[in-house]
């Protein structure tokens, strides 16, 4: 059975070791403890030695590679043959990983051997360089202080670790610089023209552009829609025959948002009855002592608002639709034109055709990602299609959620938008009907 | 050395077990350099005749209580291998079932009462289980294994206070191996280690920790004389940890040299002097020895391949074993 | 059923276990002859010896390991801590052994150990021995706590933490040693993580631990004059917790007031509120409000020491207020 010869893992927070040198050559006889090769990590140089007695085969890193922890480099085996059992590691080698400071402002860094921020506590994230004891250009040898770091625990001076020339500082007195990262680099010839900069001047202003905040996602459970009242934090006095909120929110406890939910009960309508914030579950009682739903449907606080199309675009977009990307089902297509006139990432639209009612999800992105659901959806809008049917004009009311209905006028159409007050300013109605109609009659162009 | 005993059982018995701590923590050290092991552990390596010297003068129902380096007293009070390396790799079948890890490996089967990560946090453990046995009348004695740099500690000179007041049947045993942490016991430790017993009254011995014999023979005197109520005594053991305060402590030569390490390695190996001190006597053979220490070598792999092949604990696992009476403690308080 | 004080109960309680188990036995200062400076303990030492009672130098740390290393061993000790203050002296051997041995040994050693010691303020003894610390203990799984109200609890609890094979902190309030309470003659024992309803309501739920417990009763009869029907829920025990029984009040009268001892930020009041808050929310009608002592350490003015703790009247105000359309964002 061979021995393995793995990279061993020195430091606390090491992944890879750098093989100076090996001292042994592929089939020389080895002896358990006779040093096999020499590594060097963050924190220091070692020789490795070796596990077992017998051969050194199946040498997998030549020295300058830089390995990962663990990985096995070598076999110790009864005979000097490589065995080949071992498929070649993958040494990580230097150039492949580059060095955590990529050339900035097009600098090419000189070649040598890299220092590194050593990690000298234990949980050590980075370390302050007190004070260079070289200059750029300078000779060093190894043994040679290069510089002084302080960490939580101590201070510490730092040998160059190579013979050479202080090619490049990249890190200035004063500085922290994270561990790990090269701070410097040693070449073996005097250099032109040595490096040295600051980390500060080094970090290249490559910042990712700011993710799109997503915002339309957490959407209130309660019919109302008025969101948690959690926003209660600088709530306004409750007024005696209050007004509705500027924002359209209604303040009420979790549980008079259940009850309403339960019953089917309308939280808007004790902000429209003028009854003060915040509700409590007694105020339920309040809510169903109130005039029925139909006298109050004539309130100014319902919105009603109609547009008319000398032609509907629909049937040619499904055709172009079916044709280009093998989309049926017109009432997904119609739920995403809905739902792309809201200005919202996402949304959940009720289809209402040939008096049955459809849920679907409307994601951002193509028509293609909307989804049927049969489950009972609490919808952000309703459409409900009647251009097949002999109705011309709706005045139904505002409903749980805005309801948009398509009712046919000559060779065109005509849509009419209900809501409530809380549903939508006027401002955002007139938004919503503009957007919507312009994509009825043109949806390629809005597509595009 | 010590005077010579007339049982070669008990000798090759003591050899064996040093063999097997330096045997268990060369593995233990090639498990965490080869990333093979969580963690990182404090080797014992180079104190082998301190636990061994003590463990082989206390019985099964003698208690010790061990430290952050505590592999070696595991071993010497009699654990397994397989078991020991098992917890090492946090594995199901480990002694803790992979939640104590090197630092908490308890064997109570065994007496250990377990590792400890505080340093000086088992003082007063040692402690109340000498006063347990005096309670209960029992006659099994405490031996507190704890290092130079937990004198530093108050919890120490309190329980040794109470020992003396009291006269429990416990060994304080004082592990001087030079360093605390990564700093030399001359800067932590102002006057003598000894004399901080002696203040209390307590019989304070100093010896030779690498002289497995001489701490034996010392051992089994106070463990003799505890058990009778003479109690509690003191040892400062002088010995040496071959390896950095842990396994990732490789760059020492800021608070200790090569030369000492090697010093002490050479000349004063516990292993390689009672070996020859063996062979010298016509105790054993060097090739008994050897055939001995392949045995444990082979022994100490298979139990590292055992445990490498050995299931982790079921993740349902996490939240038992917080209280004795309730099975999962999460689900205790869900209504 | 008979009136005895609390003091009474404790000593009681551990003068049944002693004689009912020979392993139990009492550690801490000045616990034998003195009986403790609140003279809980008179008279064991006379039945059990000082083997039994055992007066320790004053070195809490030192003690409370060797408590641990005997309870690891064998022993069922009752280690006395003369003030909840002290707490802070032992937290290594509590926090880092006792509350762990059974979780690090993959359940191999456990500690079978009672912790007695106090809380309260408004003795006039000042910032270092007037805290209520009990959220430091209930904040490390491995520990248990209990919180007796009276006699009754403190009796039935404490048989109960001794019998019981973990770690077990026991908090009693230090005012109440000379308050009486009816206490059954016979054996009996209170189960740990049942809450007591101590008194029915359907308008809001009190919910208060040791000291407070009276503090809530004093407030629900000042409500219940006014027409507000309190209910009041003593847990008893905060670890385990009996999540169950405050759930359902909550549920039952959607207000809640949680008065506790301890400080207000970060303590008990703030984690039962919040579970209420995450496992009642649809049926809440106002915010669970926390009632803790003020964030401030405990003055010795009586002028101002009185101010810091909850009172029946301060918790009958926000009661009030939760009741009314008023909004409440702090009490």
């Amino acid at each position: 059975m061979p021995h393995e010869v793995i990279m061993p893992a020195l430091g606390m927070a090491q992944d890879t070791g750098l093989i100076v040198s090996w001292f042994r050559s592929p089939g020389d006889a080895v002896k358990s403890g006779d040093a096999l090769f020499e590594v060097e990590t963050d924190k220091a140089t070692m020789e490795v030695e070796a596990p077992a007695d017998g051969y050194l085969t199946d040498v997998q890193a030549d020295a300058g590679a830089e390995v990962p922890v663990g990985n096995v480099i070598a076999l110790i085996s009864d005979t000097a043959e490589d065995s080949g059992t071992l498929t070649k590691a993958a040494p990580a080698d230097t150039p492949s990983e580059p060095p955590a400071e990529a050339p900035a402002q097009g600098t090419t860094l000189p070649e040598g051997a890299e220092v590194i921020m050593p990690a000298l506590g234990m949980a050590q994230d980075t370390g302050l360089i007190v004070a260079w004891h070289k200059s750029p250009g300078d000779a060093v040898a190894s043994g040679d202080m290069l510089f002084e770091v302080e960490t939580d625990k101590s201070t510490m001076e730092v040998e160059a670790g190579h013979d050479g020339f202080v090619a490049a500082l990249l890190a200035e007195a004063g500085e922290e610089a994270p561990v790990g990262d090269v701070i410097a680099i040693i070449s073996t010839d005097k250099p032109g023209a040595p490096v040295q900069r600051s980390i500060a001047e080094a970090a290249s202003p490559k910042a990712a552009a700011p993710r799109p905040a997503r915002d339309g996602d957490a959407k209130p459970a309660s019919a109302d829609k008025a969101p948690a009242p959690a926003n209660a934090a600088a709530p306004p006095e409750p007024a005696p025959g209050a007004k509705p909120r500027a924002d359209g929110r209604i303040l009420a406890s979790p549980k008079a948002r259940r009850l309403a939910l339960e019953q089917g009960l309308d939280l808007g309508r004790l902000v429209e009855a003028g009854h003060p914030q915040p509700y409590h579950a007694e105020d339920i009682e309040v809510l169903k002592a109130l005039p029925s739903e139909a006298s109050q449907s004539t309130t100014a606080v319902s919105r009603r608002l109609t547009a008319d199309l000398p032609h509907d675009g629909v049937a040619a977009f499904k055709a172009w639709a079916s044709e280009t990307a093998g989309l049926e089902d017109e009432n997904a297509l119609l739920a995403g034109l809905a739902a792309a006139s809201l200005g919202r990432d996402s949304a959940m639209v009720a289809v209402e055709s040939f008096g049955a009612r459809r849920g679907y999800t409307v994601p951002a992105g193509p028509l293609g990602a909307i989804t049927a659901t049969d489950e009972d959806i609490v919808p952000d809008l309703i459409l409900r299609d009647l251009r097949l049917s002999r109705i011309t004009s709706v005045s139904l009311g505002a409903e749980d959620a805005p309801v948009l209905t398509l009712t046919p006028a000559g060779d065109g159409l005509s849509i009419t938008l209900e809501c409530a007050s809380h549903h939508l300013t006027a401002t955002e109605a007139v938004s919503l009907l503009s957007e919507f109609a312009g994509r009825m009659e043109h949806p390629l162009r809005h597509l595009l | 050395m010590a005077k010579t005993k007339t049982n070669t059982e008990d000798y090759m018995r003591m050899y064996r077990q040093m063999v097997r701590i330096r045997t268990f923590e060369d593995n233990a050290n090639q498990l965490y350099l080869s990333a093979k092991m969580p963690g990182l552990t404090h080797m014992y390596s180079g104190e082998e005749a301190v636990a061994v010297g003590i463990c082989e003068a206390l019985t099964t129902d003698d208690k010790i209580t061990s430290t952050h380096r505590g592999h070696g007293h595991c071993v010497a009070k009699g654990a397994e291998f397989k078991e020991m390396f098992c917890e090492l790799l946090g594995k199901k079948e480990g002694y803790c079932r992979g939640k104590g890890g090197s630092m908490h490996i308890a064997d109570q089967s065994n007496g250990n009462l377990g590792a400890n990560a505080i340093v000086g946090g088992s003082m007063g453990i040692a402690t109340g289980s000498a006063f347990t046995s005096k309670l209960l009348g029992k006659d099994d004695v405490t031996v507190c294994f704890f290092g130079d740099g937990a004198t530093a500690q108050g919890l120490l000179y309190e329980v040794m206070n109470m020992a003396a007041l009291w006269k429990l049947p416990v060994i304080y045993a004082c592990e001087n191996n030079g360093y605390s942490e990564y700093t030399r016991t001359e800067e932590i430790a102002a006057g003598s280690i000894t004399a901080r017993a002696e203040a209390f009254g307590i019989e304070a011995h100093q010896v030779d920790g690498q002289d497995v014999l001489a701490v034996n023979e010392l051992t089994q005197k106070l463990v003799a004389r505890a058990r009778k109520g003479e109690g509690p005594f003191f040892m400062e053991l002088m010995t040496y940890r071959y390896h950095g305060h842990h396994v990732g402590d490789i760059n020492r030569e800021y608070y200790r040299s090569k030369d000492e390490e090697k010093d002490w390695k050479e000349n004063k190996d516990p292993i390689i002097k009672f070996r020859s001190w063996l062979v010298e006597q016509g105790i054993a053979g060097e090739d008994e020895i050897e055939a001995m220490n392949a045995e444990v070598k082979k022994d100490a792999e298979e139990a590292v391949a055992y445990a490498e092949a050995a299931p982790y604990p079921d993740q349902s696992e996490v939240d038992m074993h917080v209280y004795t009476d309730i099975e999962h403690a999460l689900e205790r308080d869900t209504a | 059923m008979r009136d005895i004080t609390l003091s009474q109960a404790v000593n009681e309680a551990l003068a049944e276990e002693m004689r009912r188990d020979e392993t139990v036995f009492i550690i801490g200062e000045d616990v034998a002859e003195a009986g403790t400076p609140f003279k809980v303990l008179s008279g064991l030492v006379e039945e059990f010896g000082t083997e039994r009672v055992v007066d320790t130098p004053i070195a809490e740390p030192g003690f409370m390991g060797l408590a641990v290393g005997a309870a690891l061993t064998g022993t069922r000790p009752v280690v006395d801590l003369m003030f909840g203050d002290f707490i802070y002296l032992i937290m290594d051997q509590l926090c880092n052994q006792a509350a762990k041995a059974y979780y690090m040994s993959g359940g191999k050693l456990n500690v079978p150990l009672v912790l007695r010691t106090n809380l309260g303020a408004t003795r006039r003894s000042a910032a270092q021995h007037s805290q209520s610390l009990h959220a430091l203990v209930a904040h490390i799984p491995g520990l248990k706590v209990a919180m007796p109200s009276s006699a009754y609890e403190a009796k039935g609890l404490m048989k109960t933490a001794i019998r019981d094979d973990n770690p077990v902190v026991i908090f009693e309030d230090k005012l109440m040693y000379n308050d009486n309470a009816p206490v059954p003659e016979e054996e009996f024992l209170i189960p740990f993580g049942e809450a007591n309803i101590k008194r029915e309501g359907s308008d809001i739920t009190l919910i208060g631990n040791s000291s407070m417990v009276q503090v809530c009763e004093t407030a629900a009869e000042i409500l219940a004059k006014e027409g507000i029907e309190a209910e009041v829920i003593d847990p008893r025990t905060i670890v385990p917790l009996d999540e169950a029984a405050i759930l359902k009040s909550a549920k039952k009268t959607s207000r809640v007031i949680v008065v506790d001892e301890g400080h207000q930020s970060f303590g008990i009041t703030g984690e039962i509120a919040s579970r209420i808050n995450e496992k009642a929310f649809y049926h809440l009608d106002a915010p669970a409000l926390r009632m803790g002592a003020m964030d401030v350490p405990v003055p010795f003015s009586p002028a101002l020491e009185d101010i810091t703790v909850p009172t029946p009247e301060t918790v009958a105000e926000n009661a009030r207020k939760l009741m009314s359309r008023e909004m409440i964002h702090a009490a």
